[in-house]
């Protein structure tokens, strides 16, 4: 997104009084940058003592493994959740308003409850009914709970936004309700929603970061304590290595995000709309 | 049922904590927020790359991670905090991205003929960004900043990672004590709606009271 600028073009007075600004923000940032490096260095955190465990190629293979189970999950747990959120779709653009109701209910519930709180619910409640599964399943299990109602709400918007002409066209060509949802409407709901999808799974993959909780679990958070524990010396590297282990992840799905909504605005052709009927387009939840 | 009798005060010392944490977390994230999308729309080169910086790592770091790292990793450096400040801090240090990037498309939706209007009108940079610019802005933000602080509810559970005994930490713990997960987690997910659709509430009355522009 562009920022539009708020000011006029600076003329001279305003020029020399910005290159005063930028040099004084240039050097309150270079004294924020120096503090934070003098204080590392002084307790030694830059030293190559804390680092010496990194040069171990099995460490790196446990942080790796431990990025793979977060990846892993977090696409586990969208599949799952847009299978689920679908199902739900179907449910909240249903003519019977029961099964509206009812899916309505379950997609504000779940999109408003903690990730952390259907973690613990899984994690305790699962084992008591036989279901003996790994943490992995717990997690997943709960990510699609909530993912899923998300999604589902997602796709609505996305199948209602549609013109209705598309719903008319395919039943008047004799497809069932369910035909035109499934081969018409959930298509298009799909791929106009991607952007959406994306930012979601973003969501998803920093919710794995909650299996930090069920201790079993090796995911990276888990993998850098753990590490930490071993090397009391490298915590802080550790927790460090592993926290840009996800900011690399989240910055490459939020440039696929972004990738997909340009595509989206290039290929679809806008019908000029009167002011008053046009919808605000849902809010990508990006979080 | 007894022992809802017994845990009643635990649940709303939870429930205490985590409003008080949600408090804190919207008035900090608002401040530093706000902070931010200043930085990011003035004309300074160096303070739109601080800002942008920061909204990018902040907002790809997921919270358990911040949270961890602030409170297990950061004592190492001789920075510590009580639980429930640290908890606070990293909750306003994470919302606040979303925050920014809120307002900035809240500033965005202002026409520029808006500017060139006030500046035809005799209005200073200030006085049109004060008169014209920040109440349209402000008007058009307040739902998805809404939205942001309904998030940020969710996010507060996140607090029960590194033991702030807010609601999730104790339903876990009362969950695991008296074996009735049930009944623990319904109430303590029914607070958590009450608490989302009370901020609703709130955010649809004052989006009504500054709808004047739309």
């Amino acid at each position: 997104m562009s920022t539009v600028s708020l000011f006029d073009p600076a003329g001279p007075r305003a020029k020399r009084r910005h290159l005063l600004l930028e040099v004084i923000t240039g050097l309150v940032v270079l004294a924020g940058v120096y503090v934070v490096f003098k204080l590392l260095y002084d307790k030694g955190e830059l030293s190559a003592a804390a680092w010496a465990p990194f040069a171990e190629p099995g460490l790196w293979a446990l942080l790796g493994q431990g990025l793979w189970n977060n990846i892993a999950a977090a696409l586990v747990g969208m599949v799952l959740s847009l299978i689920t959120g679908c199902l739900l779709a179907f449910g909240l653009v249903s003519t019977r308003t029961l099964i509206r109701r009812i899916c309505r209910v379950y997609t504000d519930v779940f999109s408003s409850i903690p990730l952390l709180l259907l973690l613990y619910f899984t994690s305790l409640v699962l084992p008591n009914y036989g279901f003996k599964l790994g943490d992995f399943w717990f997690l997943v299990i709960a990510l699609t709970l909530y993912s899923g109602a998300v999604i589902g709400d997602l796709l609505r918007s996305g199948i209602l936004a549609l013109p209705p002409g598309q719903a008319e066209a395919s039943l008047a060509l004799g497809f069932s309700h369910v035909g035109t949802l499934r081969l018409v409407l959930l298509p298009q709901a799909l791929r106009s929603m991607s952007p959406a999808l994306v930012s979601q799974l973003i969501i998803l993959f920093k919710g794995t970061a909650l299996a930090f909780v069920l201790g079993g679990y090796m995911e990276l958070l888990r993998s850098a304590t753990v590490i930490g524990q071993y090397y009391t010396r490298s915590l802080l590297q550790a927790q460090f290595v592993a926290a840009l282990g996800f900011l690399i992840v989240n910055i490459a799905l939020g440039a696929l995000a972004v990738a997909l909504e340009r595509r989206q605005n290039r290929l679809t052709v806008r019908e000029p709309l009167p002011a008053t009927a046009a919808d605000p387009a849902p809010e990508p939840a990006h979080r | 049922m007894s022992f809802l009798i017994n845990h009643l005060g635990d649940f709303g010392q939870g429930v205490l904590v985590t409003l008080g944490l949600v408090l804190l977390g919207a008035t900090g994230s608002m401040i530093l927020g706000t902070v931010l999308a200043a930085l990011r729309t003035s004309p300074i080169r160096t303070a739109r790359a601080v800002s942008s910086a920061y909204v990018l790592i902040f907002r790809n770091v997921p919270l358990p991670v911040q949270m961890v790292l602030f409170v297990f990793g950061l004592p190492v450096l001789g920075i510590q905090y009580s639980l429930y400040a640290s908890a606070a801090i990293v909750l306003v240090l994470y919302t606040a991205p979303f925050v920014a990037e809120t307002l900035r498309s809240g500033l965005n939706t202002v026409d520029r003929g808006e500017l060139e209007a006030g500046r035809a009108l005799g209005f200073g940079p200030m006085g049109s960004l004060r008169l014209i610019v920040l109440p349209q802005a402000f008007a058009t933000v307040v739902r998805p900043l809404g939205n942001v602080f309904i998030t940020m509810v969710k996010n507060t559970s996140v607090a029960a990672l590194v033991g702030v005994a807010e609601l999730t930490f104790l339903s876990d713990k009362i969950a695991v004590d008296e074996a009735q997960p049930f009944i623990v987690f319904g109430g303590a997910a029914i607070c958590y709606l009450a608490i989302g659709l009370a901020i609703g509430r709130l955010v649809s009355a004052v989006d009504q009271k500054v709808a004047f522009s739309r």
